[in-house]
C-alpha cells in the first residue's frame, strides 16, 4: 500500500510539473503568432504585457516555485516517512526471514547432530560389547594357559624332582661326603648284588 | 705248559695292584729287568750297567710271592702271571663321586677279589654328579648304587612328603603319580 501511495504522489508531482511546463511553453508560443493577426496580437501582446508583465510573471514564477517547493517538501516528507516505514517493515521482514532460516538451519543441525550422536553411541556400544567379549575370551584363554603351564611345571618338577634333590644335595654337601664314610654303604650294596655281579662276570668271561 | 699255568695261577696279586694300568706297568718293568739280566750275562764282569730301579708295586708282589726277580725263571714266571692276569682277569669299572684314597681302593679290591674273583681288576672313574655311592659296571651290566639313583627310586616317597607339606589347592593341581609314572615311562 505504501508503494502505491508513493507512485500516486510521484504521478501527481510529475503531472503538475508537466502542466506548468506546458503552460509556460504555450504562453511563449502565443507570442509568436502569425502576422495576419499581428494587430490583435500586438494589442493582446500589449495587454498581455501590460497584464502579464515581468513583475507579474516573476510573481507567478515565485509562487509556482514556492508551491512546487512546498509540494516537493511535503512529498519528500511523505516519501521519507514511507521510506522509514518501508525500511522498518523491511527490517522486520528480514529479521523474521533470517530468524526463520536460522531456526530451520539450527533445527537441521540439531537433527544432524542428534543422528550423529546416536550413531556414535551405537558405535561405542558395539565396540564396548566387542571389547567385553574379547576380554572374556582372552581371560578364559589366559586362565587356561596359566592352569596348563602350572600343571606342566608341576609335572616337570615331579619328573625331575630326583635330579633336583640330587643336585641340591650335591651342591650343599657334595664336598663334605667322605668316601670312607660311604665304604660301608658301598660294600653293603655290593654284598646285596653279589650274586648278579658274579653271574655277569662269569658270563662275560 | 699246563703245570706252569697252574703255578702262575697260584701267585698272589696284592690289592695295591688293582687295575689293568698297574699290571701293564709291572709287565713293562719286568721286561726292562729281563733285558738288564740278559745284558749283564753278555757284558764283561764289572762293566754291567746299573740295576734299574724297581717300583714299590713290583717289590710288594715279589715279596708277597717269595720271588727273587734276579732269577730269570722266577722273573719270567711273574711276567707270565701278570700277562695272564691282564688278558683273562675280569675287569670291573667303578665310578665314584670323588677321588678315592688308597685304603678305600684296597678295601674295595679286597672285597672283589674275595667274593667275586681272586684276580679281579678294578678301573676307577670319576662321576661327580652321582653325589654319593658308586656306579659299578661289569662286562654286561651296570649296577647303580649312587645317591642319585636312590633319589629316583624313592621319588614317590618324596612326592608324598611334598604333598603333605603343600597346600590343598597346589596338591589338587599336581598330576596323579600314576600319570606321571606313565609319562616317565
Amino acid at each position: 500500500m505504501t508503494i502505491w501511495w508513493l507512485v500516486l504522489i510521484l504521478g501527481f508531482i510529475l503531472s503538475g510539473g508537466a502542466a506548468f511546463i506546458y503552460i509556460a511553453v504555450h504562453l511563449k508560443r502565443s507570442g509568436t503568432v502569425t502576422k495576419s493577426v499581428e494587430d490583435f496580437e500586438a494589442e493582446a501582446e500589449k495587454d498581455v504585457e501590460h497584464i502579464f508583465n515581468e513583475e507579474f510573471r516573476e510573481e507567478l514564477r515565485n509562487r509556482g516555485r514556492l508551491h512546487f517547493e512546498k509540494i516537493l517538501g511535503e512529498n519528500a516528507m511523505f516519501l521519507q516517512q514511507d521510506l522509514r516505514l518501508t525500511t522498518s517493515q523491511l527490517n522486520d521482514y528480514m529479521k523474521d526471514q533470517i530468524s526463520k532460516d536460522l531456526k530451520d538451519a539450527f533445527s537441521n543441525y540439531e537433527s544432524a547432530i542428534s543422528d550423529a550422536k546416536q550413531l556414535a553411541v551405537e558405535s561405542i556400544e558395539k565396540t564396548k560389547a566387542t571389547i567385553d567379549e574379547q576380554r572374556q575370551i582372552l581371560t578364559a584363554q589366559l586362565e587356561k594357559e596359566v592352569t596348563d603351564e602350572k600343571a606342566r611345571r608341576i609335572q616337570r618338577f615331579d619328573e625331575n624332582m630326583a635330579g633336583v634333590v640330587n643336585h641340591y644335595v650335591l651342591a650343599a654337601i657334595g664336598d663334605q661326603i667322605d668316601l670312607n664314610d660311604q665304604l660301608e654303604y658301598i660294600l653293603g650294596e655290593l654284598e646285596a648284588n653279589k650274586k648278579e655281579i658274579i653271574q655277569d662276570i662269569n658270563n662275560g668271561a | 705248559m699246563a703245570p706252569s699255568k697252574e703255578k702262575a695261577r697260584r701267585l698272589d696279586l696284592p690289592t695295591i695292584i688293582f687295575g689293568p694300568v698297574e699290571v701293564h706297568r709291572l709287565v713293562r718293568e719286568l721286561e726292562t729287568l729281563e733285558d738288564f739280566l740278559q745284558q749283564a750275562k753278555i757284558r764283561e764282569p764289572g762293566k754291567q750297567p746299573p740295576l734299574p730301579k724297581t717300583t714299590r708295586n713290583l717289590e710288594v708282589i715279589a715279596s708277597n710271592n717269595n720271588l727273587n726277580l734276579l732269577h730269570v725263571t722266577e722273573l719270567t714266571k711273574l711276567k707270565q702271571f701278570l700277562q695272564s692276569v691282564s688278558q683273562k682277569a675280569p675287569v670291573v669299572h667303578m665310578g665314584l663321586a670323588s677321588d678315592p684314597s688308597a685304603v678305600f681302593t684296597a678295601k674295595i679290591v679286597a672285597w672283589l677279589r674275595t667274593n667275586v674273583h681272586p684276580y679281579t681288576l678294578l678301573q676307577l672313574g670319576l662321576q661327580p654328579t652321582i653325589a654319593a655311592g658308586c656306579v659299578l659296571r661289569t662286562a654286561n651290566k651296570t649296577f647303580d648304587f649312587s645317591l642319585r639313583n636312590r633319589f629316583s627310586q624313592q621319588r614317590p616317597m618324596l612326592l608324598k612328603a611334598i604333598d603333605r607339606a603343600m597346600p590343598a589347592d597346589a596338591a589338587a593341581a599336581r598330576p596323579q603319580p600314576a600319570a606321571s609314572a606313565e609319562v616317565a615311562a
